[in-house]
Parts: C-alpha cells; structure tokens; sequence
C-alpha cells in the first residue's frame, strides 16, 4: 500500500463518534421529559405526596442535576426542547424544513423564527446532510432497525430491498409544502420522523400516551423492514430532501483514493442511503456519516474539501481490474 | 409515437405525485378531526387571537409543554387534522398559572410575549344557579382568593359578601378559578373573548 495516500488516521474512528453523537441526541430526548417532570413537582413542592415511584424519579433526576444547577424550576429550563425545535441555553435552533414549513403554512416570513434556523442551514451548506447522519434520532431508530433486519434474514426471514427513483422524496417535499400552504398548518411535522420521535418521546414519559405520529413512525420502520432498507429516509423525507438540495454544493465530502482501493465494494454494500462510493458516486444524498471509510478495509476513502465530486476515477489500483488494464 | 411518450411522462408524473402525497394521507388519517368545546380547549396566554392565524403559525414542537411548570398544556396527539400536535390548556383539569415561561420559549410567532395583564386567552364566566354564595349554600370565595390578578380580574359584590362577579376588562381567562371551584359542575366556563357575555342573570 503506498503510504502517500493514506488518509488521517481519525477519520476511521468517525463512525464511532457518529455512534456516540446519535446516543448522546437520544439519550437527551429521552432525559429532557423526565427533568420536566422532575421540574413540575419541584414547582409544586409535592415531594410528599408522591408515589414511591414518582419519589425514585424525584430523587434520580435531582442526583443528576444536582451537581449543575442550584433551582431546578427555573435552572433546568436551559435545555429544552428536541431536534425539531429546541431551546439552547437561551438559544433557539430550529430545524430548517420547520422554518420552510412555518413560510409556506403561513404565507409570510416571520424573521426571528428564520434566523432560530440559520444555524443548522449554514452547518448542512457546509457538511450537507450531516443531520441525517449524526444528530437525528429518528436515523438511530432505524439504524438499529437495519441491523435488527440483518438479524432477521440470519434467521431466514426475508426483508425487503427494493430500490425506487431517489428524487421521489423531492416530490414529497414539493407535495409538503404544497399541503401546508394549502391547509394552513405545519402537516409536514406530520410525516417528519425526527419531529415525531422528539414529540412522542415527550407525550409518552410526560403527558402519558402516545400520539398518533408514533403509529406512522412504526409504519416507517415496517416500511423499511419489509420493502426498501432505510426506505423512507431514502426515498420519502421531507427534511432528507431539503438537506440535500441546502447541502448540493456542500465543501465537505468524501473522497475515493484510488490508488488504494481494491474494489471490494464493502462501502457500497455498508452505505445506508444506496449510494456508490465504489464509483465516486456520493452526490448530494451523502450525509457523512463515514460509515463507508470506517469498513474501507484498505484506507481508500477519505475527506476532501471540494464543491463537486470526482468524475468516475476508474477500477482502484490494488483490485484486478486495473492489473489487467495496466499495460 | 412522441405523443404516446408524452402521455406515458404526465402519467408516471401524476403518479409520483400520488405516491409522494400517501405519507400525507396515512399522517391524516392517523389524527382525525374533532370539534372542541372552547371552555376546555384554550390556547397557551400569548396565543394568537384567530385559531386559524395559531395553527399556521404553530410547528408542533412541543417546547410551550416542556416548559410547563404546572404541566397545564396538552397537545392535540390523536385528533385535531390540520391542527394536529398544537397545544391547548383544559383548565378543568389543570389552569395556566401565567408565568409566561411558553411565550418566551416560543420559537415562532404562535406565542408572543406580552405583559400578564394583556394575555387574553379568554374571559371567565359564573354561572349563578350553581355557585354556592349565590344560592346561600355557604361561603366560599376559592376563586376571588386564587386569581393571580387579584382585584382587577375577580371581586365579591358589593355587600353580598363571598359572591363572586368577573370583572370583564381585567379577566384574561387564565382557568385558575375553574380549577379551584369546589361544586362539582363547574359553574365557572371560560368562554370566547369578544363572544361570550357575563351573565347578568340573578337568582
């Protein structure tokens, strides 16, 4: 292998800290209904009129928190919120497909909701669409589920892969938008796994009971199970899509060495979006995630920073196919 | 032949479209409409005064609850159509205490910050034959003693003592007395501001 090539030895551990990213988002939004929780009997001074259980909460959340802040009732109200919408230290981050929701159900550009959304538009103009890959958890619910489907076909039960026309959810976002503006209210938070996972979470620990977003949600995960892997971030989400068409130009990408590709094609085969690496085909569906370049058995593939990506640079180097070309 | 492959685009088009909308459709069969009664379906204080202008400007995120001290705001889950996930208050069971802590997390124009005086989410309304000074079955006065705006909103009338009026230009309609009122069938409602009269009726 020529050294010359080989890519910073952090960008193979990526994948990890990806891992770690999308537990931490979840974890969150699991944690955040409870501190509410925690936080509404603080207010109302009723540790003694608990359930033993609710008192376990009390006490498990109070030696979380504890440590950080001094008056939970108003403290805690740092961080709140989820993916769709959150509240950061004051700070408001609003998800992009939110604020084109927000515009196209109400006609008009109310401006301090769009610039709570300028913050993740700039990152995925930069990144692309890194928030499918690392932030939304929505992407770890289904990651696990690709995983779970690997486990079912172990045991030789068939799940499906079929493959559809990607610009479809292009068509789903159009459609979206078309329906807000139509109905007069945000429907696209309907559809939007990450919104529903945020919400449902929240309804189910703290409101007791599930909306209906959650029976759409599992819909996804059966429609993902049975007949397309990760089909609906593929081919159906709103918010995939907007990300994708913000993150077209985007100035991080990953890049094939071809010097040091064997044309294994493990990349092809890990890549949840369907995308070709193999034939330095990521386009702007590519959200980063660096699955491919963790598994890359030979360090073929690294980041560049660059608009567009490579033309097709041939069979790589170490495989046969380029031995058998070589004059 | 161009016009048969014509025909066969604006067919696979019109499809797609069709699949791109089915998520759509699933979304809006999940959470069907229901028509609410207004006194216990308010809009979280700093609401937008027209529902309508509320649910377009509304996103569904959930953060008016989240930070809820009293956890008064309920969300539309199962039900509601268009208006699906917006929040509402049903004083009730549990009234908003005005703390304005949703206003300012709002990220939207649904929920604007305005002084606790000007909230209008509502205007509270007595119902005579069912409170108990006004039919002499004792003393009371629980929602003159809770309302958080004190004189300006609630008072006892004048040497009929511990019988409730509302006083129409302070009541925001915040439910706290309908929260706190002992009789079993609710005498106080919240109704529409602007649509809803005081009974004027006596006993």
């Amino acid at each position: 292998m020529n050294t010359e090539f080989k890519p910073f030895f952090l960008w193979k551990h990526l994948n990890k800290l990806r891992w770690v990213m999308l537990s931490i988002v979840f974890l969150m939004l699991v944690y955040l209904p409870f501190a509410h929780v925690y936080q509404t009997f603080v207010a109302s001074f009723s540790y003694d009129l608990l359930d033993p259980s609710e008192k376990e909460l009390y006490d498990l959340i109070q030696m979380l928190t504890s440590p950080f802040v001094d008056d939970p009732a108003e403290g805690l109200d740092a961080i709140k919120g989820n993916t769709w919408a959150g509240n950061f230290f004051g700070y408001k981050i609003s998800d992009p497909l939110a604020v084109l929701g927000q515009i196209a159900a109400g006609m008009t550009v109310y401006w301090p909701f769009f610039l709570t959304g300028l913050i993740p538009i700039v990152l995925t103009i930069f990144f692309g669409r890194f928030f499918c890959g690392w932030i939304c958890p929505a992407t770890f619910l289904y990651e696990l589920n690709t995983i779970s489907s690997l486990w079912l076909q172990r045991f030789g039960i068939k799940v499906g892969n079929r493959r559809f026309d990607r610009r479809l959810k292009y068509l789903v976002l159009a459609v979206g938008v078309g329906v807000s503006a139509i109905t007069g209210s945000v429907l696209i938070s309907m559809i939007y796994p990450p919104a529903i996972i945020g919400r449902e979470i929240y309804f189910g620990i703290a409101l007791g009971g599930f909306g209906a977003g959650l029976v759409f949600f599992v819909l996804t995960l059966l429609f993902d199970l049975l007949v397309a892997r990760r089909g609906f971030c593929r081919y159906m989400c709103p918010g995939g899509a907007l990300y994708a068409l913000l993150g077209r130009f985007r100035l991080f990408r990953i890049k094939r060495i071809v010097e040091n590709c064997n044309d294994c094609a493990k990349c092809n085969a890990v890549c949840e979006f369907g995308l070709d690496p193999l034939r330095d085909d990521f386009g702007q569906e590519c959200n980063n995630c660096t699955a491919c370049i963790a598994i890359c058995p030979t360090d073929a593939l690294t980041f560049k920073v660059k608009i567009t990506d490579d033309v097709n640079q041939g069979p790589g180097h170490l495989g046969k196919a380029y031995q058998r070309l070589k004059p | 032949m161009q016009k048969r492959d014509f025909l066969k685009k604006m067919i696979m088009l019109a499809s797609s479209f069709g699949v791109a909308s089915i998520p759509y459709v699933v979304a809006r069969i999940l959470a069907p409409g229901e028509i609410y009664n207004y006194s216990n379906h308010l809009r979280p204080p700093g609401a937008l005064v027209d529902d309508k202008e509320f649910v377009k400007a509304c996103i569904g995120c959930g953060l008016c609850g989240e930070i809820c001290p009293p956890k008064c705001i309920l969300f539309d889950k199962r039900s509601g159509g268009n208006a699906v996930n917006t929040p509402y208050i049903n004083p009730e069971t549990k009234a908003c205490i005005l703390c304005n802590k949703c206003m300012e997390v709002c990220p939207t124009e649904a929920l604007i910050e305005v002084p606790r005086e000007e909230v209008k989410m509502g205007l509270a309304q007595i119902d005579r034959s069912a409170c108990y000074p006004w039919v002499d079955r004792g003393v009371c006065g629980a929602c003159v003693a809770i309302c958080p705006l004190g004189k300006k909103a609630i008072a006892f009338e004048f040497a009929d003592m511990y019988r409730p009026y509302i006083k129409e230009e302070g009541c925001v309609g915040c439910g706290m007395c309908v929260e706190i009122c002992p009789h079993p069938s609710l005498p106080i409602r919240i109704v529409e501001p602007g649509k809803g009269v005081i009974t004027q009726h006596t006993v």
